[in-house]
């Protein structure tokens, strides 16, 4: 078993949100060829297909984008088994990262997707990550704003089905003074499927007058669904300001109402809604090709 | 050059007068099986709490300290007496209680309280209650109000056999299974069905012995249809060596019933406060927390509710003041069981000195909560850069009839509220001090008048600086 997810500050045993043991076969694991992206131009933009085909795979994928270029990579994590991708992010100053993520795998499948980011002063790193409701993902990011006015924003989308778990992690670590973070996260749950969310603003010594906001809402659509939300601010600065709000629910009698006077059943605004949080992601991606693969995976099962 | 606001520490001086400890009876430091069977002879336990204590130690051997919260480091159980008797037995009235041990709760304002707000006293000092009392009008009422020794020997004692740490068990976790093994004091209380308590009752906690441990136990039942409002207040001298404060709170609230326990804790700053609170909610029940933590070198606290009956309903509203030395680790906790049960979480910490203030919370909504309503809001006033503040909650929810949201914010004092304030006519420090004591005002509003004015005196935000 490899412990991942962990929360940065341990609570309550008895929640289950500590951490997660991961079953994986480190010695039955094929490595794909690494790949390294050097960044000096800007507005470039790499596309990254990863296929896990052995029963255990795993590639790492290093971005190193210099001072003042700026870069989209757009990764499509495609797995019928069990599959590891490691993205390491360096950002220099004043330059940009884009990363945008899509789960494509089977339902029997697992993604272990882990993410980690530095980032020089005034530089931003962006990431959108796609959860299309496919096999198991566990997805655990963490991003350091070490530079001064460095910033960071995150928008999540996932959609659980059956018996899927959705598993994710996100700890921003502020350093340098003025930096800023956003965590958006957004997503549906049918059948059973289970999710577990931990965001993290950690404001370090030091990272004065810096800002951090963290938002999830999750739709609860499933009598057997599992939703655990563990949105953490630790602070040891005296001038930032952090917020976080989450909202959890089902689908409320007004909007159900709203659709219902269009002519429009429960189960099918359960489903528009469903949808709606990948949906605005897909549009949000700005590249044509990615928002039709997601629309794509997500009319293969809904 | 300009100076910052300052705001001051708590101001302790009344709480920190010691007593001699003459007279009074201390156990050995430890725990062995030979030190429990003593405390339960000293005590006259029935055979039955004889045993409870014995397998409550077991427990406690077995389980390892929690691998998340404070340090506990700086805490040896070999050093700490778990019992001592001050020397005297308890008493209805004041008169009769030792000189030293009468002022000091003069000192508390506890007499006064009691002549003026309140339906009834329990005082306990150090291991024993020392003074115990409730008005007629009461008694008559058929309200129960007694320490707990007596209850479990007297005409009670099936009763509290029925529901003693039924709700938190030794195995909740190892503090408790110590709670079990040594306790010792704290109150009964009974309201029967549809007596309603007009005035407060109120139990106040003085561990004044070095290196000693508290370990009261509270067993509150209000049946159906009842209700009360409990007052708990605990303080302590400060020594250089730890002391520990283990107590248990066990509330059972009945179909219809409503209860609100109020509680200003003041222990002193080298006091470990690792206290279990704990009520169950009936059919249409209500279960109010207020709750003020001002005290204490290591503080966790977490007061749970589980909402079993179905409309039943808790709130709780708390405010932490973490100063130089200390690790507030407070928070609530909530399971909801029954349906369209809803639940209320507003919290407020502020840190400055050094101080650590965590606001940890977990909402559990069960399959069975349908229509639950739960919502949590925790705001943390950083003061400094030296001091520490975290917000730590969860959410565990396995019903999607239920809405559930939760906000946090954290920050220091705005300068544009400072800067209208001023433009209005305030100094700077009168300024900054407006905004931290309504900061706090969630907790002082909820109280009875005359402990919040106690509450506002104890937080006395007096502001020093100058302006260039």
């Amino acid at each position: 078993m490899t412990l991942i997810n962990r929360l940065p500050t341990r609570t309550w045993n008895r929640l289950g949100v500590n951490e997660t043991a991961l079953s994986w076969d480190e010695n039955g694991t094929t490595e794909i060829p690494p790949l390294t992206v050097d960044v000096t131009e800007r507005e470039k933009v790499v596309r990254v297909e990863v296929n896990g085909e052995n029963e255990f795979s795993r590639k790492k994928v290093t971005v190193n984008a210099q001072s003042e270029s700026s870069v989209t990579v757009i990764e499509v994590l495609s797995a019928e088994n069990n599959l590891a991708v490691e993205t390491e992010l360096n950002v220099k100053e004043n330059a940009l990262v884009r990363l945008i993520q899509v789960q494509r795998s089977g339902e029997k499948s697992l993604v272990y997707n882990k993410v980690t980011s530095s980032c020089d002063k005034n530089g931003r790193v962006e990431l959108l990550q796609v959860f299309p409701g496919k096999g198991d993902i566990y997805s655990d990011s963490l991003i350091e704003l070490t530079g001064d006015k460095s910033s960071f924003k995150s928008d999540i989308g996932y959609l659980g089905q059956r018996e899927q778990t959705v598993d994710i992690n996100l700890v921003v670590n502020h350093y340098g003074k003025s930096t800023e973070s956003e965590i958006n996260a957004s997503g549906a749950l049918k059948d059973s499927s289970s999710k577990i969310f931990r965001g993290t603003i950690d404001f370090k010594t030091g990272s004065s007058d810096s800002v951090g906001n963290e938002k999830e809402t999750v739709l609860m659509l499933g009598d057997g669904v599992v939703n655990k939300t563990v949105p953490l601010i630790l602070c040891a600065e005296e001038n930032v300001v952090g917020n976080h709000g989450a909202t959890i629910g089902e689908l409320d009698d007004e909007t159900l109402f709203y659709f219902e006077s269009r002519g429009i059943g429960k189960a099918e605004a359960e489903n528009i809604l469903a949808r709606a949080a990948i949906e605005r992601l897909a549009r949000e991606t700005g590249d044509e090709e990615t928002e039709k693969l997601i629309i794509k995976i997500l009319d293969e099962d809904l | 050059m300009k100076e910052k606001s300052q705001i001051e520490d708590i101001d302790r001086s009344v709480y920190d007068i010691r007593d001699e400890e003459h007279d009074a009876y201390r156990m050995e430091s430890g725990l062995t099986p030979e030190i429990i069977d003593k405390l339960s002879k000293e005590k006259n336990d029935p055979v039955w709490m004889q045993q409870f204590r014995l397998q409550s130690l077991q427990i406690y051997n077995e389980m390892k300290v929690p691998d998340w919260g404070p340090s506990l480091d700086g805490l040896d159980i070999d050093n700490i007496a778990t019992y001592v008797r001050p020397n005297t037995k308890m008493q209805n009235n004041w008169k009769n209680v030792p000189k030293d041990i009468k002022d000091t709760f003069e000192r508390l304002g506890i007499p006064k309280a009691e002549r003026k707000s309140l339906a009834g006293v329990g005082a306990q000092y150090d291991s024993e209650l020392v003074y115990h009392n409730v008005k007629d009008e009461v008694a008559a009422q058929g309200v129960v109000y007694s320490d707990m020794e007596s209850a479990m020997n007297g005409e009670y004692a099936d009763m509290v056999k029925k529901y003693f740490m039924k709700l938190v068990t030794p195995r909740d976790h190892k503090f408790a299974a110590l709670h079990g093994a040594v306790w010792s004091g704290g109150s009964f209380v009974y309201v029967p069905k549809g007596v309603q308590v007009s005035i407060p009752l109120q139990s106040y906690f003085r561990l004044n012995a070095k290196g000693a441990g508290q370990f009261e136990h509270t067993l509150i039942i209000v049946d159906e249809g009842a209700s009360l409002h409990f007052i708990e207040g605990c303080s302590a001298p400060k020594y250089n060596v730890a002391n520990l404060h283990a107590g248990c709170v066990e509330l059972y609230v009945k179909k219809n019933a409503k209860l609100r326990y109020s509680t200003i804790e003041n222990w002193s700053k080298n006091m470990y406060n690792l206290n279990t609170k704990r009520a169950l909610v009936e059919e249409g029940g209500v279960i109010e927390w207020v709750s003020g933590s001002f005290g204490s070198h290591v503080g966790c606290l977490y007061p749970m509710s589980i909402l079993k009956g179905d409309n039943s309903r808790m709130e709780f509203t708390g405010v932490t003041f973490a100063g130089k030395g200390q690790n507030l680790d407070t928070g609530a906790k909530v399971v909801h069981v029954g349906k369209n049960t809803s639940s209320y979480m507003n919290t407020r910490s502020i840190s400055k000195g050094g101080g650590i203030s965590t606001f940890r919370s977990s909402v559990v909504v069960e399959k069975s909560a349908k229509g639950t309503k739960s919502s949590v809001s925790c705001q943390s006033l950083m003061l400094d850069s030296q001091s520490r503040s975290d917000t730590i909650p969860a959410m565990d929810i396995r019903t999607k009839d239920a809405a559930v949201g939760h906000e946090a914010k954290i920050g220091s004092i705005s300068n544009e509220a400072v800067f209208y304030l001023m433009s209005r006519g305030m100094s700077e420090e009168d300024a900054r001090a407006l905004i931290v004591s309504g900061f706090a005002d969630n907790v002082s509003k909820e109280l009875p008048v005359e402990y919040a004015v106690e509450m506002n005196n104890l937080i006395r935000l007096e502001m020093k600086g100058s302006i260039d």
